[in-house]
């Protein structure tokens, strides 16, 4: 598969290379990888080593990144037609009925909540194990976390660039050095470093695959980040590096813990601590336990971020209510930032209770796969709708990779929704399907009310511009 | 087509309301920044500055380096000066385009939003 420049503009389409502020391929880089390195990655790792024999996850890890590269192949024809944050918006209105996209969109947008969910609750794990306080305290640190991280929002607080950049290599490189010196220290070599399918299933290989896929599941976000960019093509090009540095990190940290860690340790809520621990003892779980807790930097940041001016800047189109447009006095929409934090703070702390994390992985991993389903139909409409529509980056070969990604990841879809351990468990089915309810009743049901409303009140309101006089007549050299 | 008058005579309506609005100036405390706006069907372009939380007056042609950049219609930009027209409606539509960092795109909305006392009650 391969992708090539056609018409591709000198520089931005909207000229933000001459912005003050704007950011480079690193930090595009850092971002996208950053938002795909959260914590669950750690336990989406642990996880996906009970699919396949001994030390071989590095291969469906390897097949998922080829997957990757195919929905990186939609969201970069995508993202260069419309190089803004409220692209998905765009693109899938332009591809379905609109009742469709908001829809599918909202369902997506329930991928955030678990993931700051999740995050909040291992990194509350991880510290409570660090700390060697029992595991009710975890809780505890959950509230915190959270508490924290809706406060700093409210307050319009932002890690800056270089701030992030600097978070995300440290995890990265951290990760690697302690998944290659646990590697190292252990003597016995590799079990089946080829054979995935040994003893197994082709199901259970496609298993891990699917779950695979989550391993790089939110790379594409940095395409929130369109409009500020020095060019362009840093989206698609820092995307295409962050997919590379996934696969080499996750192979290597998945492949470390399969090969040191015991199957108790790898159902565990902290198996990165555990493998931090066979590294480099305390020391090394400790090293982890700080690493788990930058991650969440990254995933809070992005995540209250993304979310919040989503659902605020949906509300301001009139597709939600009006009082989720509420700005504080920093400019800060605080009704989604708090909703955002309680709906997580729910979720982990039910997470929590239950023990249920997996549940979590999967229903990511299928929600993710369906958004790369959805990228490959909207990449294949458009190409019959908008075909001389301006593509600054665009898929060879997208009318056959389009369909084979759509068949893909929908088949992916189905697969990890109904998986969880490697057993069938159709819990994670059950809760996109109400989230995907719910959305759908509030598309077709209380949306009409809330458009109605909306015009009506801006029928109401007198139009301030005053009216243009009219032209007079044609002078006489008319 | 809006020309350019009209366009100077809705901007200052703006900017009047804008800087009379004690939380609008609350809102941008902190917040100095350059935009630049650039209208498509005219090829006109524009500045304004917010510095010490108030609004410039807006000058004709880009004026130093900006922090945004808005590119819409004159007409559609002259509507948002009046308050007539919710520049995200045309932002999530993919009229009015922007280049800049997510949160200076937010107060410019915030601006556009409060400024006509359009905040949801």
């Amino acid at each position: 598969m391969s992708a090539e420049g056609r018409g591709a503009p000198t520089g931005p389409p909207h000229g933000a290379e001459s912005l003050r502020r704007a950011l480079g391929l690193r930090t595009v880089v850092s971002t996208s990888t950053g938002l795909a390195f959260a914590a669950l990655e750690y336990l989406a790792a642990a996880g996906l080593v009970a699919y396949v024999a001994g030390d071989s996850a590095w291969i469906p890890i390897g097949v998922a990144g080829l997957l990757a590269l195919l929905a990186w192949g939609f969201f970069g024809e995508l993202n260069g037609m419309f190089p803004t944050a409220a692209a998905i918006r765009l693109y899938m209105k332009r591809s379905m009925d609109d009742r469709a996209a908001l829809t599918i969109t909202f369902t997506y947008m329930t991928t955030i909540v678990l993931v700051i969910a999740a995050d909040a609750f291992i990194v509350g794990s991880a510290l409570a194990h660090a700390f060697g306080e029992p595991a009710w305290v975890s809780g505890l640190w959950i509230v915190g976390l959270l508490g924290l991280a809706v406060l700093s929002n409210l307050r319009g607080v932002r890690v800056a660039g270089g701030v992030q950049d600097l978070a995300t290599y440290v995890v990265l490189a951290a990760t690697l050095v302690v998944g290659v010196t646990a590697l190292a220290r252990n003597h016995h070599g590799l079990r089946f470093p080829l054979d995935p399918i040994h003893g197994r299933s082709t199901g259970d290989l496609i298993e891990a695959v699917a779950l695979g896929v989550f391993l790089y599941s939110a790379f594409e976000w940095v395409t929130t980040s369109a409009e500020e960019v020095r060019r362009p093509h840093h989206i698609h090009r820092g995307m295409l590096i962050s997919i590379g540095i996934l696969f080499v990190v996750c192979s290597l940290v998945t492949v470390a813990m399969s090969h040191v860690l015991s199957h108790h340790q790898l159902i565990s809520a902290y198996p990165q601590l555990d493998l931090g621990s066979a590294a480099m003892g305390q020391a090394g779980l400790w090293l982890m336990a700080g690493v788990t807790a930058v991650t969440a930097l990254n995933t809070f940041n992005g995540g209250f971020i993304t979310a919040s001016r989503f659902v605020y800047g949906t509300a301001r189109e009139g597709s939600l209510p009006r009082q989720l447009a509420l700005l504080n006095d920093r400019a800060v929409p605080w009704v989604p930032v708090l909703a955002l934090g309680v709906l997580s703070l729910v979720v982990a702390l039910v997470v929590a209770v239950t023990g249920s994390w997996q549940v979590l992985v999967a229903v990511g991993a299928a929600l993710e796969a369906m958004i790369y389903a959805v990228a490959a139909f909207c990449t294949l409409r458009l190409r019959a709708r908008a075909p001389h529509h301006e593509r600054p980056f665009r898929l060879r070969g997208a009318p056959v990779l389009a369909v084979v990604g759509l068949v893909v990841f929908s088949l992916l879809a189905v697969v990890a929704s109904v998986s969880v351990n490697s057993k069938l468990n159709p819990v994670p089915l059950i809760i996109i399907v109400c989230c995907g309810a719910l959305s759908a009743s509030y598309v077709l049901g209380v949306l009409p009310r809330v458009r109605s409303a909306e015009e009506a009140r801006r029928a109401a309101a007198p139009r301030r511009r005053p009216a243009r006089p009219p032209a007079g007549p044609p002078g006489p050299g008319a | 087509m809006a020309s350019v008058e009209e366009l100077a005579e809705a901007y200052a309506e703006w900017r009047r309301r804008s800087n009379d609005n004690a939380r609008l100036r609350k809102m941008v405390r902190g917040w100095d920044r350059v935009i630049h706006f650039t209208t498509t069907d005219t090829g006109a372009g524009f500045t304004m500055e917010v510095r010490d939380q108030v609004l410039s007056e807006l000058a004709v042609g880009h004026v130093g380096q900006p922090d945004v950049i808005v590119t819409g219609s004159s007409e559609d930009f002259c509507d948002m000066f009046w308050g007539d027209l919710n520049p995200s409606e045309k932002y999530m539509s993919g009229e009015i385009t922007l280049a800049g960092a997510q949160q200076d795109v937010m107060r410019i909305d915030a601006i556009s939003m409060v400024a006509f006392l359009d905040q949801p009650q």
